[in-house]
């Protein structure tokens, strides 16, 4: 018993250290600092609840809240549909199916910032000289206007985090018993009805899983945001994260940062667990 | 039950634990760092002068290579200093590195600072450098927003920039135009629309290249030119101002039309190295509102074009004709919350950086770099561009830089957006000007 209990703590002591080192006491910390002067190495005065009355009156914050919102709720919707579409696709009779897999994770492997400069590249560049060559003015001055910005976000995003939903898609869909899909198939199911039917049901722990990581990836993302549009055309596409990195850093308020920090944690943590919560009643056990 | 309190407990001794030892791991570096320096002293033989360790912390990218080379010429000189450089890019960046830096405790020996704000933040830890001879061969008026009341010098500045219009001289020739007489912005429509009117000949896509997605373009440099009479011409002034009035408001908002209508579009996206390298270098286009530090980039792209094709003319500002703006983008600190070897050992090396011969001839010709120092009367100046500001700064045609006395974030979170959204079509002029003088009295 006592060696058991030595163990248990032997390993999980380096996590729980990490956790705290780098989850927990910042955490506690910038909490503590939201309701300070701070400015970054000292503070002087505790100012209560002041910042957080003021982000009530922040029209920036609530634009990019806003647009993170929409965005988020966009690409929830893109990135499950074509992940699972893209899994389906993969997990069928194609001949090509390995090769596939490995091109369509293959943007997941590309980090953030230099996808946005590629991507940034793309919009305005080729798709300029494209439009050009083709006449089609749709295609020209991209990212010069929200639209635009908003959408190269959203393709951006998706084509890189697709294929990592579709890996989690594949994982459950490969999961599911072939034998209930046998049965279907002689009782003289169609394709669509053992997708509604059997399929789809069987697939709600993929759902709550890929719904929690494209919820919270798409509310914090940063990265693209910086290197693709960097916020603009006048802050129009400028999200969350971002405008609190410009309020701590590029505007020198630390604690009114922070304080935008710890909105921000509520919004997504709640929406994140009440996602979770939800998507489990909804579960089925075989 | 007791299982659970017991881990509670457990847990909170971890934590505590884990607070203890990164508290030691922060006082350990210290000591450490100077426990290696002393015993370097001790085996050093040279003149029985103790060994220093400089180590700088900069935020001008662009000459990193150079610096690092003239550092490595003076540690070859004196062998018991060694220097150290970071350097770290681009405005914003850089503070907040420095700042990082500093409340670990792990403050540079020299730094650079950028505006009024940055001395102001940084100001318990500047020495006062009015002993050094820097300091004494500054040009005229170099000093005077590092001059605090009491006399003391609180930082050395890097160099002069100046910015205009730059312009292609085959282009302006062949249009049949003489850049150099452009002088009020009448002359300059006129210049513009008569290049405008010819772009099929000319073999260029338009007049200006106007960066819209870079709001320092606009907010900062265009911005400052309007702005800076209602200073006075004083950063401080600016930087101490609890409001504006853009009394030159409409002057602004004519030339940047002007810019705007005649640009490549969509001007939106097109940020500085489109319009620097791609659209200005490559010649497809007649001039762009930019400074001298494009140069090093227009020699990459086109040596040729670089040293023989390209002019700059000031922006006209009524009454204020033919006088471009001058200033000093960055100065020198010297940390004083260290002993007094390693501060005097700071001041010895900025000393001899710009006074001395193979640092003149350095500054000059590797930096690129407009002095701001005397004693550089007989020395060439490295290229056309810097020799047009240099000329005009000895000649006193200037406008002072007030744009780094702008309150913290404006241009990037504020004005740059506001500008963004008035070429957008999302805000008029007069919304435009009454938001930004909102957000300015509220940064302030």
């Amino acid at each position: 018993m006592k060696n058991k209990e030595l163990s248990f703590w032997l390993f999980i002591t380096p996590v729980l250290l990490s956790l705290a080192i780098v989850v927990l006491i910042p955490g506690v910390m910038g909490l503590f600092y939201s309701f300070t002067d701070w400015n970054g190495l000292t503070f002087n005065n505790f100012i209560g609840l002041e910042h957080y009355r003021r982000i009530f009156q922040d029209t920036q914050f609530g634009r990019s809240l806003l647009f993170t919102f929409v965005f988020a709720l966009v690409c929830i919707v893109a990135l499950n549909v074509i992940g699972l579409g893209l899994a389906l696709l993969v997990t069928s009779k194609l001949k090509s199916r390995n090769i596939l897999r490995t091109i369509f994770f293959m943007p997941n492997l590309i980090g953030g910032l230099i996808l946005g400069f590629i991507w940034q590249f793309i919009f305005i560049r080729v798709f300029s000289n494209l439009g050009t060559l083709i006449g089609v003015e749709a295609l020209m001055g991209w990212l010069s206007t929200p639209a635009t910005g908003f959408w190269g976000l959203v393709i951006l995003t998706v084509w890189q985090q697709a294929g990592y939903i579709m890996i989690i898609y594949i994982a459950y869909l490969q999961g599911i018993p072939k034998e209930l899909l046998e049965s279907a198939d002689i009782d003289g199911a169609t394709p669509g009805q053992k997708f509604r039917h059997i399929i789809f049901p069987l697939l709600a722990p993929g759902f709550t899983v890929s719904m929690f990581l494209t919820l919270s990836s798409s509310f914090k993302i940063y990265d693209q945001n910086l290197s693709l549009t960097g916020g603009g055309p006048y802050n129009s596409t400028q999200m969350v994260a971002m405008n609190i990195v410009d309020t701590a850093f590029s505007s020198n308020q630390m604690a009114y940062g922070q304080s935008k920090a710890v909105i921000f944690f509520i919004i997504v943590a709640t929406f994140s667990l009440s996602q979770v919560y939800f998507n489990k009643k909804r579960e089925v056990d075989l | 039950m007791s299982d659970k309190k017991n881990f509670f407990y457990k847990g909170l001794l971890m934590v505590s634990a884990a607070g203890l030892l990164a508290a030691c791991g922060n006082e350990g570096d210290i000591p450490g760092t100077d426990g290696t320096a002393d015993n370097g002293g001790d085996t050093n033989g040279n003149g029985g002068r103790e060994e220093v360790n400089l180590s700088i912390m900069q935020g001008k990218v662009e000459f990193n290579s150079q610096f690092n080379d003239l550092a490595q010429m003076y540690m070859d000189e004196n062998p018991n200093v060694n220097i150290e450089i970071t350097s770290v890019g681009g405005g914003t960046d850089y503070f907040t590195q420095l700042t990082t830096r500093f409340g670990a405790g792990d403050e540079p020996a020299i730094f650079s600072v950028a505006g009024p704000n940055e001395m102001e933040q940084m100001s318990e830890y500047m020495a006062d450098l009015s002993d050094t001879d820097a300091a004494e061969a500054a040009l005229e008026g170099m000093l005077d927003s590092v001059t605090q009341d009491d006399g003391s010098v609180s930082a050395l500045p890097y160099n002069l920039e100046g910015y205009g219009y730059i312009y292609n001289k085959e282009v302006f020739d062949a249009a049949g135009i003489d850049a150099e007489a452009i002088s009020t912005y009448e002359d300059l429509e006129e210049a513009v629309q008569t290049i405008d009117s010819q772009l099929d000949d000319l073999g260029i896509r338009a007049v200006f290249a106007l960066p819209g997605a870079e709001g320092w373009v606009m907010g900062d440099h265009l911005a400052n030119v309007y702005l800076t009479t209602e200073f006075n011409e004083d950063v401080m002034e600016a930087y101490q101002a609890e409001t504006l009035t853009f009394e030159n408001g409409d002057e602004f908002q004519r030339m940047l039309d002007l810019q705007a209508e005649y640009s490549i579009t969509p001007i939106l996206s097109l940020d500085y190295s489109q319009q620097v390298e791609e659209y200005f270098s490559l010649g497809q286009v007649a001039m762009i509102q930019q400074g001298n530090w494009v140069y090093p980039t227009l020699e990459q792209m086109d040596p040729e074009f670089a040293e023989n094709g390209v002019g700059m003319i000031p922006i006209p500002l009524e009454g204020h004709e033919g006088k471009l703006p001058v200033g000093i983008p960055n100065y020198w600190a010297v940390n004083s919350n260290n002993d007094d070897a390693t501060v005097q050992a700071a001041k010895d090396f900025l000393d001899w950086m710009y006074l001395s011969d193979e640092g003149k001839e350095f500054v000059i010709n590797e930096f690129n770099f407009i002095p701001a120092y005397e004693g550089y009367e007989d020395m060439e100046i490295g290229d056309p561009l810097s020799q047009v500001v240099y000329d005009y700064s000895q000649s006193g045609d200037t406008l002072g830089w007030v744009f780094n006395g702008y309150p913290t974030g404006f241009t990037n979170n504020e004005f740059g957006p506001n500008l963004q959204a008035y070429l957008g079509g999302e805000m008029t002029w007069d919304e435009m000007i009454e938001n930004s003088i909102q957000a300015w009295e509220s940064l302030q």
